[in-house]
């Protein structure tokens, strides 16, 4: 009995990356069926809804704390099915099917795609244990394709370009499973790279082909949200462009920061989701760009203040030419935006408050990634790169989109030229979702 | 095949006849399409509308064969979607951060020229693209040579042109606002848009997509012959037969002879079917008056606010606002204006950060700790979440009480709109010491239909400010000697208050009371029965929504639902209406109408030219049945009329609800607002019944004058009892606008 016993317990391993992602995936679910026990009241599924949550749950934990491939591969599938399940919560309606057949059958591709790693690995190594696979030093051509496979499976789960539709086809389902889903199984890929991140770490080629598709998804994503003008689908895309963001990470060899950006923004968006409901109420302001040279100048400042203290609160030195340097320079365009604003205001002793907000908000930005890097430590899986072109060129991308957005304003006098115009078209297009899964009859919908 | 279609017909030239014949087929396509009001103001209205012109049954199945078909010819889908697309981007108000480009010239300019670029619809299509290119700029006579094109016959055209329309029937609903209903602020719209570029623009989509949309002549000919509404119409007959049996019944037994006491106070409500119940509670709390009046009080205003600088019409959409009355703040002017502008800071240093490249990632991690604990807090602790939310906001920005700049209205037409408020209310002698104006409105957390909870009178806004300004109007000594020499004396010691009953959470408000110094015992009297009436009444409403509680738990219970931000039924509005009923309020006051009736008060004695009736017949009844008719389609099939499940909402453009990815505009009711669950009913759809306590004779001569009546009535959309004083005995109105005596 004792026996089967440490059989069974052999099949798992539970470290603290598992048990930060219970955590985050147990504190959403009590929010949402909480949430759910009013929402979805007087639903004829409700009962279905609670029976299939529970259970994607405790698939998801038993995925988080797989050793077994078997069970990695068998809790990655049932969690899967279960939330494709979930998806489908009004059977009756036509579009919510084919939403769901969409999200299956991107998923049955990540499972090919992760089996096919997982297979290469345990005949490369001859383990079936993923903790003893990590630990040996492999020598083999065969990494490069089972690293590229477990790129493809996490590119699928977390809805990466081009694997996105099914992510931006998805809300036929009901508000508190599209919560449940964004701060939940689409981190997926975000959790398997970072749970595979010492094969990968030593492959500098494969981090730039993550870093890259990362990156590639991040501004798609961040347009496309743009775009959108129903508050549930850019929520989608914005999710997309966040997944994006969270792989690259992953690619600049720093798993524990993508693993932050994991959980928090997994609270952020299910928040959202649930509260989506108070859309309309949302008035947007004007943020009435250009600014002033000489705003935006000052705003630079005091951006490069936020970026310091992002650096010191996070435990980093400020100057250090590895992979960290592009999120600190991140940090430092976030601390522009917020200052800028502020500066910008008229609020009495504006300059200083923009300081102190910068400060203030630099440092809370630091604690947090900080928060679960320190969880995440003994892990060892914080690998900063060396600089490369790469890095340079995102890093121009993302500030050229940035400072475009602020300052390149269409004027109302000269017309659009036309390849913007093909453009704007084009990405409207690319950003809708499945035909299959929109409700072109209103009388096929049914509740 | 499609290419060699596409350059068969050649253009012919127009003549007038031609566009003449255009022109009434667009007219009369549209005329069959009701308005939809967008999520700002949500205003009730019969979805089918446009058929009133017909006979209520034939309007049954005319809805049925337009809007209840559950197929669709397959192109047809694939047009609607692509209609979709476009029509979200266009009417976007304010989600997408990079909008749609062009917009600011038009609808049918900005869609057509960007449909050159759309390979979805187009693909590479040469001749397409040039076909687009070279329409003429003119919508009438793009429809027109479109419709040729599509070899569709003269005779056919309004046909085609409305299936145009009813096929994708939510956003047609919002155009025609858009077209004649638009408010304000939408009438003049930097986007703009007409009926007929609407059409144009879908007629170019289907043809440029399904060259053969001819075929839906015959799909909808064939729906018509299949529809049958036979046995819904018997259903609904009977539930009414049984309904108005009781309801007559119960008119008769309890008639109470009036009190000529002075009353401790007078209180006017709204004739919103949820004031009913709260009235017979506050009457049974002492010697108390109630009156029914539309809740706009009579004031064709737009309220402004100070401090915001916005404004909005608090009015019926019957009505246009004459006059804007400022709000302004009780506090220093310029405490107000920090607290709102540092609300405004706040948000706009978010939404900085949100709607941005690049800089949302830093943004999701650093409040993601905190979205987390407040997505918890609200969901497992909503009551306390909600106190947070309020010191949080309360510490930013302070609270205020406003009073209204009643200066914009000229002396003579605040003299006009006091007496003609208190004449159209019955109330013109025997003031109390304290006189009552109640609006209403509701508090809702997280819902994007809160504005349908609010009051229809006002414009799906909240009545405080009406009742306000009538309150101010009346208390000043000018207006009241100019009333009293038109032959309505108030006494001195009648004071005018304003208050807002709040419909979800039963408290009732009072605002000016720092005027009634000298009635501060009465008012803190009065204020106790409130709190009693509270207690009872959402005793009552809990029941009513399965809540099982107590009368000491109940308010709190009451309170709750409108504070959850996961709460899909916070109350339950006006469902179940069922009936108007004009007349004094002692014929009705006994009697337990169980929040089903409309109370409009009415003393026929003193209505010598009948003008009140009138415009009781003719304004409020029209209201009260296009609120009847909203909740009887969107309950008959919450699909075709209504909104479906809040489950599913998806809200787009920030002015309607899609269900999930991408569908039509929902117009009509969510599910949650008429069904108890998604299989049990409700609401009771039934035709509303109209009883008026005025002889038949009276009634009749209005009828003849008011065309809308002769509709309404002669062609069974509403039901018309007279219940006739002088020989008591209650008649029926029949379809041809005879009365029937009644035994009931």
């Amino acid at each position: 009995m004792r026996q089967i016993l440490t059989d069974f317990t052999n099949l798992f391993h539970v470290d603290r990356l598992s048990l930060l992602l219970m955590g985050l995936v147990a504190f959403v679910a009590i929010s949402i069926a909480s949430f759910s026990i009013r929402y979805l009241k007087g639903d004829r599924r409700q009962k279905t809804f609670f029976v299939n949550l529970l259970a994607l749950v405790t698939t998801v934990f038993m995925m988080v704390c797989a050793d077994h491939i078997l069970i990695l591969l068998l809790s990655w599938a049932v969690s899967n099915t279960l939330l494709a399940r979930l998806m489908l919560h009004k059977r009756e309606w036509e579009a919510a099917r084919q939403s769901s057949i969409l999200a299956i059958k991107n998923f049955a591709l990540g499972f090919v795609f992760l089996g096919a790693a997982l297979a290469i690995l345990y005949n490369v190594t001859g383990e079936t244990s993923i903790q003893a696979m990590l630990a040996k030093s492999i020598e083999s051509k065969w990494l490069i394709a089972a690293s590229i496979f477990l790129l493809l499976a996490a590119m699928t789960q977390s809805a990466l370009w081009p694997f996105h539709r099914w992510l931006t086809s998805s809300l036929n389902s009901p508000t508190p499973v599209s919560a449940i889903m964004h701060a939940g199984l689409v981190n997926g890929g975000g959790f398997l790279l970072a749970r595979f991140a010492p094969i990968l770490t030593g492959q500098p080629a494969i981090l730039n082909v993550i870093f890259i598709v990362g990156i590639i998804t991040a501004l798609l994503g961040t347009l496309w949200k743009l775009m959108q003008s129903d508050i549930k689908r850019m929520l989608a895309c914005s999710t997309m462009s966040q997944m994006g963001f969270m792989i690259a990470q992953c690619g600049l060899g720093l798993f524990p920061a993508a693993v932050a950006h994991l959980c928090w923004h997994g609270l952020f968006k299910s928040y959202l989701f649930l509260s989506s409901g108070s859309a309309a109420k949302e008035k947007r302001i004007d943020l009435d760009y250009p600014p002033s040279v000489k705003d935006f100048s000052l705003a630079l400042i005091y951006g490069i203040i936020a970026a310091c203290m992002f650096s010191l609160s996070t435990g980093k030195q400020i100057l250090v030419m590895d992979t960290t340097l592009f999120l600190k320079f991140l940090a430092m365009i976030a601390g522009v935006q917020f200052a800028l604003p502020i500066i910008r205001g008229n609020a009495k002793g504006k300059l200083l408050l923009a300081l102190l907000g910068a400060i203030v908000a630099g440092s809370f930005y630091g604690f947090s990634v900080r928060l679960v890097e320190s969880v995440l430590e003994p892990l060892g899986i914080s690998m900063p790169q060396q600089l490369n072109v790469f890095h340079f060129f995102a890093a121009a991308l993302l500030t050229v989109s940035w400072l475009a957005m602020m300052f390149a304003r269409p004027s109302k006098q000269t017309a659009n030229p036309e390849w913007l115009l093909k453009k704007y078209v084009q990405m409207l297009n690319a950003s809708q979702p499945h035909p299959s899964t929109i409700t072109a009859h209103r009388n096929k919908y049914q509740f | 095949m499609e290419t060699t279609e596409f350059m068969e017909m050649p253009t012919k030239s127009v003549t007038v006849n031609d566009r003449q014949q255009i022109d009434a087929a667009i007219a009369k396509s549209w005329s069959k399409i009701a308005p939809f009001w967008p999520l700002k103001n949500l205003i009730a209205v019969n979805p089918i509308s446009g058929f009133e012109d017909l006979t209520f049954e034939d309007g049954l199945t005319n809805a049925n064969a337009y809007f209840q078909q559950r197929e669709m010819p397959v192109d047809l889908l694939h047009v609607n979607r692509e209609s979709i697309k476009w029509l979200q981007a266009f009417f976007d108000d304010g989600q997408a951060t990079i909008p749609m480009p062009l917009r600011e010239k038009g609808f049918l300019r900005s869609t057509l020229m960007l449909l050159q670029f759309d390979q979805q619809i187009i693909g590479n299509d040469k001749q397409k693209i040039h076909w687009l290119k070279t329409l003429p700029d003119n919508p009438e006579a793009i429809v027109s040579e479109t419709l040729s094109l599509l070899g569709i016959q003269y005779t056919d055209q309004q046909q085609f042109l409305t299936l145009m329309l009813t096929t994708l029937s939510g956003w047609a609903a919002h155009i025609q606002y858009r077209a004649n209903w638009a408010d304000a602020q939408d009438a003049k719209h930097p986007h703009p848009v007409t009926q007929t570029e609407y059409l144009a623009f879908r007629i170019v989509l289907t043809y440029l997509i399904w060259p053969n949309a001819k075929e839906l002549l015959i799909w909808h000919r064939r729906a018509v012959e299949i529809t049958d509404i036979s046995s819904i119409y018997n259903n609904v007959v009977d539930n009414e037969t049984t309904y108005r049996q009781a309801l007559l019944k119960q008119l008769e037994a309890k008639q109470q002879v009036r009190k000529e006491t002075r009353a401790e106070a007078q209180l006017v409500f709204c004739i919103d079917v949820r004031s009913e119940p709260f009235r017979r509670a506050l009457e049974s709390q002492g010697n108390y008056e109630t009156f029914g009046f539309a809740g706009f009080f009579g004031l064709p205003v737009s309220i402004g606010n100070s401090v915001t600088g916005a404004s909005y019409a608090s009015c019926p959409v019957l009505l246009k606002p004459a006059y804007t009355v400022e709000e302004k703040p009780n506090c220093s002017h310029q405490s107000c204006d920090d607290g709102y502008k540092r609300l405004k800071g706040i948000k706009k240093l978010y939404q900085s950060l949100k709607y941005n490249f690049s800089t949302p990632f830093a943004l999701v991690e650093t409040l993601g700790l905190a979205s987390g604990v407040w997505m918890s807090v609200r969901s497992l602790l909503p009551d306390n979440a909600a106190s947070i939310q309020s010191a949080i906001r309360k510490s930013l920005a302070p609270d205020y009480s406003v009073t209204p700049d009643i200066s914009s209205i000229p002396h003579r037409q605040q003299v006009s709109f006091g007496i003609g408020a208190l004449k159209m209310m019955g109330l013109t002698e025997n003031f109390a010491p304290l006189v009552v104006f109640c609006g209403h409105g509701s508090t809702t957390e997280n819902n994007a239909y809160a504005t349908a909870l609010d009051c229809g009178a006002c414009g799906g806004r909240h009545g405080a400010p009406n009742a306000r300004i009538l309150a101010s109007i009346l208390n000043d000594h000018e207006v009241r000697s100019e009333i009293s020499k038109l032959g309505i004396a108030i006494p001195d010691d009648t004071i005018f208050l304003a208050a807002e009953h709040n419909t979800t959470t039963d408290e009732v408000e009072i605002y000016n009371e720092e005027m009634s110094d000298s009635f501060a015992a009465q008012v803190q009297a009065l204020k106790q029965s409130l709190e009693f009436t509270r207690n009872e009444n959402s005793l009552w409403r809990s029941r009513q929504m399965g809540v099982m509680t107590n009368e000491r738990e109940a308010s709190k219970a009451t309170a709750l639902r409108a504070k959850d931000w996961a709460q899909v039924r916070p109350e339950w509005g006006l469902a179940r209406n069922a009936s108007f009923i004009v007349g004094p309020r002692w014929l009705t006051k006994a009697i337990n109408l169980e929040g089903r009736s409309f109370l409009h008060s009415y003393e026929w004695e003193k209505d010598i030219d009948s003008s009140s009736l009138t415009t009781i017949l003719t304004a409020p009844m029209v209201v009260a049945q296009w609120i009847n008719a909203q909740y009887f389609f969107s309950t008959l099939d919450n699909v075709a009329f209504g909104g479906g499940s809040k489950v599913t909402k998806n809200i787009t453009g920030k002015i309607g609800i899609m269900q999930g990815n991408a569908s039509d505009l929902m117009n009509g009711l969510p599910l949650q607002s008429v069904f108890k669950s998604d299989d049990e009913p409700y609401h009771n759809p039934i035709r509303l019944t109209v009883v008026v306590y005025a002889p038949k004779t009276k009634i009749g001569e209005i009828i003849m004058q008011q065309q809308i009546l002769q509709k309404l009535f002669g062609n069974g959309w509403v039901h018309m009892i007279c219940h006739d004083p002088k020989e008591n005995l209650k008649y029926q109105l029949n379809r041809d606008l005879t009365w029937d005596h009644t035994n009931w």
